[in-house]
């Protein structure tokens, strides 16, 4: 006979409530566990994306997505002439908040050589890449465009030719890629009537009295302007059997700049940008999962202890302890698994809704229900302790 | 046959200035198919002798002979009591402790699969016992559902569940009005004279001990006489 069993059979309301209010704590623990996981790819999913062999940066900076840094274009090409270096160019990496489709969206504009760069999109959901040089772009689909929209950006009207579904800022915001020098139109080129302010000013300067006559003002003009000719990073892919180390050494003796390889910028932005967020998520994940051990544990303790009288008849009817342990165990198990399937099927079912990226893996499910498990037996232990030092004449006083 | 043998039984709790002596000196025998009655005050000690006879508390000291094999000796047991309690021995209670979880068939069941009887032939028997007992078509209500006396069935149904030598029951009828009190004492003796089981009933109530085969009365843990 299965006393579990029994007992659940007569207390389906009791234990089908008890199952959602802890499997919904299940839930909460498991999206957590998503959260934490999605928080950390979505920080470093550019890098992953981009991947080059080496980013090149502005000198000293941990840029371009821990820290800005700015480089002027034209330095790709003395880096690719370091040995070693089969392929650089520059890529630019910008977060901003512009009016998309009369919406206000943040993203992250990313410009790069469409041609034979590198940095551009991997893989398409829909559509297409970039093939010519101006007014085409490339969106996330959490963007919320489609192939064929048309998008004002800066000076210019922008057709979405593809959608990716990877890839996105690490505050979880799409990226929208462009080429190189529309980006830097859409980032760095005034307005019009800024370039007008700007160039008055300028010429007003340079004919000051004593300084410059208006014809040869006007010559040096275009070139004391502010220069749009910019990029973030150099992403650089190695020959084959070029030594990573070396050519960084080479490129920052010689050029003056930082570099760092992709596993570099992943430990940058952890250790950096990302590393209060991850210590916070992650222990509020590890205070979360406690609070939830101990709410079960106490469940399980407390179904325990209701049945003391219970057991104390058994024992007097002479149950060998094996009946009264196999019942509590049993009993922990089924409500345990009970409310972690609850908690899992929830969690699957409704993790699209969140705002960021849930990230949830098997392995994480498995181990939060082998933790939950480990916690419902040492609660069922408690609770077959207390069970086994019932003295058997408690259940021959009055009730 | 006697199933029942008790010779200079003591039980003395605590020490020094602290002790009590529950139970001085006891001698009784019940034999099969008799059935017995323990009266006294509050506090004589009925229910200590029932917990020493079941070796549920250890005597201080005495002889207790059960089924015809020594299961205590001044301080000695070397058996296990709860294997005896399970196979030859059946309680009833003051309340009738009924598992709440379990039907009134199931109750009677279990204890039969305890002791490796096939659930579905622990079934047939629990409900050939509810009928016996009167409450057989309450057999499938839960324990709650059950009004005193029908609990109290189940639970003597119960305890005959492994065809004991020997029904220990503890104030049975307390927590019933007379007529019904008048009746689960009834159905005791039917079992006992039917299956010739000894049956040793603690009660302090006078009227509910008509029938009964022999009365022994305690008093400050001494039994004072027997009639």
């Amino acid at each position: 006979m299965d006393l579990a069993i029994q007992d659940i059979k007569q207390h389906k309301g009791r234990f089908l409530a008890t199952a959602i209010g802890v499997g919904l704590l299940f839930a909460v623990v498991l999206s957590y566990n998503g959260i934490y996981r999605g928080f950390l790819f979505e920080g470093l999913s550019f890098i992953k994306t981009t991947n080059p062999d080496l980013w090149v940066v502005e000198r000293y900076r941990g840029g371009p997505i821990n820290e800005e840094s700015i480089v002027p274009e034209f330095f790709h090409y003395s880096v690719a002439a370091i040995a070693g270096v089969a392929k650089a160019s520059p890529i630019i990496f910008f977060p901003v908040e512009r009016e998309i489709l009369g919406k206000k969206r943040r993203f992250a504009i990313v410009g790069y050589y469409v041609f034979d760069g590198l940095g551009g999109p991997q893989k398409f959901a829909a559509g297409r890449g970039i093939r010519r040089a101006h007014y085409e772009m490339v969106a996330h689909q959490k963007l919320g465009v489609q192939v064929g929209d048309r998008v004002r950006l800066g000076l210019h009207t922008y057709t979405v030719v593809g959608l990716t579904a990877e890839g996105s800022t690490p505050d979880g915001d799409p990226l929208v890629y462009l080429s190189l020098p529309d980006a830097q139109e859409v980032l760095f080129q005034r307005d019009n009537e800024e370039i007008r302010n700007q160039r008055e000013r300028l010429l007003r300067s340079l004919t000051t009295p004593g300084a410059f006559p208006p014809l040869e003002a006007a010559k040096y003009l275009p070139r004391l302007l502010p220069d749009t000719h910019l990029a973030n990073a150099i992403a650089v892919k190695l020959a084959p059997g070029a030594d990573a180390a070396a050519v960084a050494r080479q490129i920052e003796k010689w050029l003056y700049l930082s570099v760092y390889t992709t596993d570099q910028q992943i430990e940058l932005m952890l250790k950096g940008r990302l590393a209060k967020a991850k210590a916070q998520t992650l222990l509020f994940r590890i205070i979360l999962f406690i609070v939830s051990i101990v709410i079960i544990s106490l469940v399980i303790y407390t179904l325990t202890l209701e049945k003391i009288r219970t057991i104390a008849v058994m024992k007097l009817i002479g149950a060998p302890n094996r009946v009264i342990i196999r019942m509590v165990l049993e009993e922990s198990f089924i409500l345990t698994s009970g409310s972690f399937i609850f908690g899992l099927v929830l969690i699957h079912n409704t993790y699209q809704v969140f705002p960021r990226l849930v990230v949830l893996r098997a392995g994480d499910d498995f181990i939060t229900f082998l933790i939950a498990l480990l916690g419902a037996i040492l609660a069922s232990g408690l609770g077959v302790w207390h069970a086994l030092k019932t003295e058997p004449q408690l259940a021959l006083g009055e009730q | 046959m006697d199933v029942l043998k008790i010779e200079g039984l003591s039980k003395i709790f605590g020490s020094g200035r602290l002790e009590v002596r529950a139970l001085e000196d006891i001698s009784l025998t019940v034999s099969a198919g008799e059935l017995a009655a323990l009266m006294g005050p509050s506090g004589s000690g009925k229910t200590t002798l029932l917990l020493c006879v079941s070796l549920i508390l250890e005597p201080t000291r005495g002889k207790i002979i059960f089924d015809g094999e020594t299961i205590y000796h001044d301080g000695w047991s070397g058996v296990d009591m709860r294997r005896q309690r399970r196979e030859k021995i059946g309680f009833v209670f003051q309340s009738a402790n009924l598992i709440p979880f379990l039907t009134a068939r199931l109750n009677v069941a279990f204890p039969m699969t305890l002791v490796g009887v096939e659930e579905k032939a622990a079934e047939a028997r629990a409900m050939e016992l509810l009928e016996y007992l009167e409450v057989g078509e309450r057999a499938d209500n839960l324990p709650a559902l059950l009004s005193g006396g029908e609990q109290q069935r189940v639970a003597i149904a119960r305890a005959l569940a492994n065809q004991p030598k020997l029904i220990l029951a503890d104030e049975p009828t307390a927590s019933l009005d007379t007529q019904r009190g008048k009746k689960v004492m009834e159905l005791l003796g039917k079992v006992a004279r039917e299956r010739q089981t000894a049956v040793i009933a603690v009660t302090h109530d006078a009227r509910m001990i008509e029938g009964f085969d022999v009365v022994y009365h305690l008093q400050d843990g001494r039994l004072n006489h027997r009639q």
